[in-house]
């Protein structure tokens, strides 16, 4: 019986190849769809869920309660100590304090090899290693990073540094300062962590390497100093929490009592909680989730769409089979047959669909995706089960309960094959959601073309950015002084960070003597006189300041004199004082404001001021005609006064896409998913269209007979679409006008909503919806009449 | 009124050519009452849809009301068609979702008609067949000889010079059958519509003015009652 089932069945869609190849290429896309949305979510969730005990592993963070609450992932460098020291609440507590971007020279004989290392070095505590599981390989595991001046590398840095001989033992120098000798291997980092570092160091050498102020400082956060803890299994977070307000009441007096806090943030909430610099928050993942049962869900729908129209063309094959015996639930799973081979085929399908496209996602997510073969099998059979019986069982019954009479004289309808109105609402729906993605992406276009093209407040084209890696004042005048002399050079400066940079330091503010600190921060900009003008930027009041190493006057932005209720005529001549009043010196200009963060952040308070010894960048203006041979000069000339260094360049505008990584990324899943979801729906519409074709074959012959012309035909069509999507887009577009307000407060500075991105979206969905009608209903309304009018 | 002169009908089964009409030469005055008469396969049907225009000839001329239909361009002979030519059917093929009064509207709303003037001949035509009381009914809640009424009465709407009807009565009762025939003959004689008819039976042939009978795609006779 089965046999037959499946033989019959097989025989049925050759000879329909049409609605086969229609209904296996729609259920084929849910699906892909759904594999790798179900692939995406899982691996997010199996995020740093390899270590052990990991219900039990806390990051200690941040909490600033002034104008506004801050949070940073980083805390104060004693306050991991503290803890572990003064009380007894945990196992295990390690800190690790990351940097970033550095330099790895290694010297083998005569031959130096020097490496960026863009994910960095971590000094790390011993403990460390024994609260998270990142095993060694080689090495003694009870004296990991013990004693000073040791290193750890993961087995891809080794390989990278010493090819095939043996690491351990070996010396790495780190930044030109500091010397290790590496005594362990550890394996490969998995993919689904977000501890990044791949290599370790000792923890003792942090004074060597930076100054000696931070291991006692509780007055500041570096957002790369991070403390690790395992608390013991009767410690509840009441009492953890609980110890951390009373290391504030120790550790801080005055105003800081109230403003600072410091918590116990879980393992599992690190990767998604964005405000602790997680990288992705879990309503995205809810997203994605649901994204992937509607496509799936429409697909079946689809699939019951085409399934029903053909079911009409099939009555007579039911009326003989029920004239020859065959009992309803006989008939109900031969149909079943037929969808589990359509299904079959089209799981087939997705599964390659989905190996091809996972590369590009892992691209386009710069992750490391792989197909849990396991896992996924469950799912996929899963899968399976719930869409042949979803879309099998409907078509399935309603040809089964057909009056064999009826159907061997074709005398069925529309009423004897299921609502013509719920396929409505089903097309609907798929149009609704189609059109919300398409003003969606069309929304996210304009505001990221909006973010690039946007006046910034400063010029970021044809600048040049060279690291400056060590700031000797008489290298630093001798550089700038043979980079002026090359031809197309227009302007140098030298700059903390450009004007607008991922990379900002904040401090207090004490305005003009006042009593009080100011409740707000100030985002300080080290830069020559040249910064200005460099980069385009306007003065609004009083003048520059005048060439100096170290900071003699200030500018300041008006933001700063807003946040003061003041007038810009009134902060010149008044004192600044920064950096807890270590440096004060008379303001003597305004700046027009410019965007220092991306437009996804408030323009800050800021400060400009010369101080040699914070410069980290060389900002080069220049004439693109003769960029080749100007940048080639720069190379050279860096080399020579930097012999140690590794040279690198990067022009400003480069720079300042990276912030809008994020954006590009929702960008091009929004296109993506609208893709798709214009597909799905438009073979609903197809399904739909082809169902009332055949229903309204006799309509459109006694119609013609009548003296109807195609015109008129086409019209019965386009009026029925036109009403469907119309409805749509009246659905769509105050969800879609809900959904990007709010993406768009995620941008201080943004984009309006107009009227014409609804009317893109709208016509947009028209065309191709007609497209999709019109071949159907073209041929329908072709036939001849004769033909359509002759059964009876 | 119209004419045909050698006409052919055939369909190519590998490379053999299955004539359906065979070199059949016709005339028909204004004003006639014909019917076609043959048994099944003979051809008469699609002589009929050849004459109605809804099917083209293979081989042959084909001359109406004046005009060469076999050099007409589509759009040329839907006007033709639209304006002389009326349609009834055996099973009826009123439209399910429309009602009776709209069934009847639809020809006048294709020949682009006011809405006004619509209104005014659909009410004539309701009244002319005493059917007002069912306008608003719909084709599934009429019995088959009501239907035809309204099959008719539609066909009739747009005041066609040409009626064609294509076994009218064989899905009727006796009794339906003799009123609708009665009515054919009125519409013949007293509006002067020329009426082509095929039918199976001899006592309906005989209400028209000429018999024809077909055989195998070719006339086999033709009399003049």
């Amino acid at each position: 019986m089965l046999k037959n089932y499946f033989k019959i069945a097989w025989r049925n869609l050759k000879r329909n190849k049409a609605y086969a190849a229609i209904s296996v290429a729609g259920l084929a896309l849910g699906i892909a769809c759904g594999i790798l949305i179900f692939t995406l979510v899982t691996y997010h969730l199996s995020f740093d869920t390899f270590h052990k005990n990991s219900d039990r592993v806390y990051r200690l963070y941040t909490e600033w309660h002034d104008d506004g609450i801050g949070r940073s992932n980083g805390v104060p460098q004693p306050l991991g100590k503290t803890f572990r020291n003064d009380f007894t609440l945990a196992e295990k507590t390690g800190r690790v304090i990351n940097f970033r971007n550095n330099l790895i020279t290694i010297t083998k004989g005569n031959e130096v090899k020097k490496f960026r290392e863009e994910n960095g070095v971590a000094f790390t505590e011993p403990d460390y290693f024994d609260i998270l599981n990142f095993p060694l390989i080689k090495g003694d595991k009870k004296n990991i990073l013990v004693r000073p001046g040791e290193a750890l590398l993961t087995e891809k840095i080794a390989h990278k540094y010493f090819g095939g001989d043996d690491a351990i033992g070996k010396v790495i120098r780190l930044d030109n300062k500091v010397n290790f000798t590496v005594t362990g291997i550890l394996k490969d980092l998995p993919p689904n962590t977000d501890r990044r570092q791949e290599i370790y160091v000792s923890y003792g050498n942090m004074d060597e390497y930076t100054d000696k102020r931070r291991e006692d400082n509780w007055g500041g956060v570096y957002s790369g100093s991070e403390a690790f803890t395992l608390l013991k299994p009767t410690t509840t977070t009441v009492q953890a929490n609980n110890a951390m307000a009373e290391i504030v009441k120790k550790h801080y007096t005055g105003r800081d009592l109230k403003v600072w806090k410091f918590k116990l943030q879980p393992l599992n909430d690190i990767h998604f909680n964005a405000d602790l610099d997680g990288y992705a928050d879990k309503k995205y993942l809810w997203a994605l989730f649901f994204i992937g049962v509607f496509l799936i869900i429409t697909a079946c729908v689809n699939f019951v769409n085409l399934a029903t129209a053909q079911a009409l063309n099939r009555s007579k094959e039911v009326g003989i089979r029920k004239v020859l015996g065959s009992l309803p639930h006989q008939l109900f799973w031969q149909f079943i047959a037929e969808t589990a081979l359509i299904t079959v085929v089209a799981v087939i399908l997705a599964i390659g669909l989905s190996y091809l496209a996972l590369p590009a996602i892992n691209h386009l997510f710069q992750s490391e995706m792989q197909f849990n073969k396991g896992q996924l099998a469950v799912f996929i059979f899963m899968v399976s089960i719930v869409v042949v019986f979803l879309s099998g069982s409907y078509p399935g019954l309603v040809l089964a309960r057909f009056q064999p009479i009826l159907a061997l004289k074709s005398k069925l309808s529309q009423k004897h094959i299921g609502g013509f109105s719920l396929r409505r609402i089903l097309v609907v729906t798929q149009f609704s959601i189609s059109q919300v993605l398409i003003i969606g992406t069309i929304i996210i276009v304009s505001q990221l073309h909006y973010s690039q093209t946007a006046d910034l407040g400063f010029n970021k084209d044809a600048v040049v950015l060279l690291p400056i890696p060590q700031n000797d004042l008489a290298k630093l005048t001798t550089l700038r002084n043979r980079i002026n002399q090359i031809q197309g050079v227009e302007k140098v400066s030298y700059c903390y960070r450009p004007p607008a940079s991922q990379s900002n330091n904040s401090t207090g503010v004490n305005f003009n003597h006042r009593a009080e600190d100011e409740h707000w921060g100030i985002n300080t900009k080290p830069g020559d006189e040249n910064f200005l003008a460099t980069f385009g930027m306007k003065l609004i009041a009083g003048r520059n300041f005048f060439p100096a190493d170290t900071t003699r006057e200030f500018l300041v932005n008006e933001t700063f004199v807003k946040k003061l209720n003041l007038k810009p005529q009134d902060v010149i001549g008044k004192t600044l004082s920064i950096n807890g009043k270590s440096t004060t010196a008379p303001i003597v200009g305004v700046v027009k404001d410019f965007y220092n963060y991306s437009f996804h952040t408030e323009i800050s308070p800021i400060c400009i001021m010369p101080d040699y010894r914070s410069y980290s960048t060389l900002a080069i203006k220049m004439n693109m005609r003769n960029a080749q041979s100007s940048l080639a000069s720069f190379e050279k000339i860096w080399n020579e006064s930097f012999p140690e260094e590794l040279y690198s360049y990067e022009f400003l505008d480069d720079s300042i896409k990276k912030f809008y990584e994020m954006d590009n990324i929702q960008l091009k899943l929004a296109e993506s998913f609208a893709a798709i979801a214009i597909v799905i729906g438009c073979l609903g519409l197809y399904g739909l269209v082809s169902f009332m074709a055949v229903r309204k074959t006799k309509e459109i012959g006694v119609r013609k007979v009548l003296g109807a012309n195609i015109q008129h035909v086409l019209w019965l069509f386009g009026k029925e679409f036109t009403k469907l999507l119309l409805i749509a887009f009246l659905i769509a577009a105050p969800l879609a006008w809900w959904a990007m307000h709010n993406y768009l407060q995620d941008f201080k500075y943004r984009i309006t909503i107009g009227p014409g991105i609804f009317l893109v979206s709208i016509l947009s969905t028209f065309i191709i919806a007609a497209i999709t009608v019109g071949y159907r209903s073209i041929t329908a309304s072709l036939a001849n009449p004769v033909k359509s009018l002759r059964s009876e | 009124m119209l004419s045909l002169q050698h006409i052919s009908k055939f369909y190519q089964v590998s490379g053999l050519k299955n004539f359906v009409l065979n070199d059949l030469s016709l005339e028909i005055d204004e004003g006639e009452f014909v019917s076609i008469m043959g048994p099944s396969g003979s051809g008469k049907s699609s002589l009929l849809n050849i004459i109605g225009m809804l099917d083209e000839p293979s081989e042959g001329y084909h001359y109406f009301a004046g005009q060469a239909v076999h050099q007409l361009k589509e759009k040329q002979r839907s006007a033709l068609y639209k304006q002389y030519i009326g349609f009834v059917f055996q099973a009826y093929h009123l439209i399910d979702e429309l009602t009776v009064y709209e069934n009847i509207e639809t020809p006048l709303i294709y020949q682009d008609f006011k809405g006004t003037e619509r209104k005014a001949m659909v009410a004539d035509m309701l009244d002319r067949f005493s059917i007002v009381g069912k306008k608003d009914l719909f084709p599934a809640q009429l019995s088959g000889g009501q239907q035809q009424l309204v099959g008719i009465a539609r066909a009739l709407i747009a005041k066609p010079k040409l009626l064609l009807a294509d076994e009218p009565t064989g899905n009727l009762n006796s009794k339906q059958g003799e009123e609708i025939m009665e009515l054919f003959r009125k519409l013949n004689k007293e509006d002067g519509v020329t009426i082509i008819q095929v039918t199976h039976s001899e006592k309906n042939a005989e209400y028209g003015s000429r018999i024809i009978n077909l055989l195998d795609g070719k006339i086999e006779s033709s009399k003049q009652l």
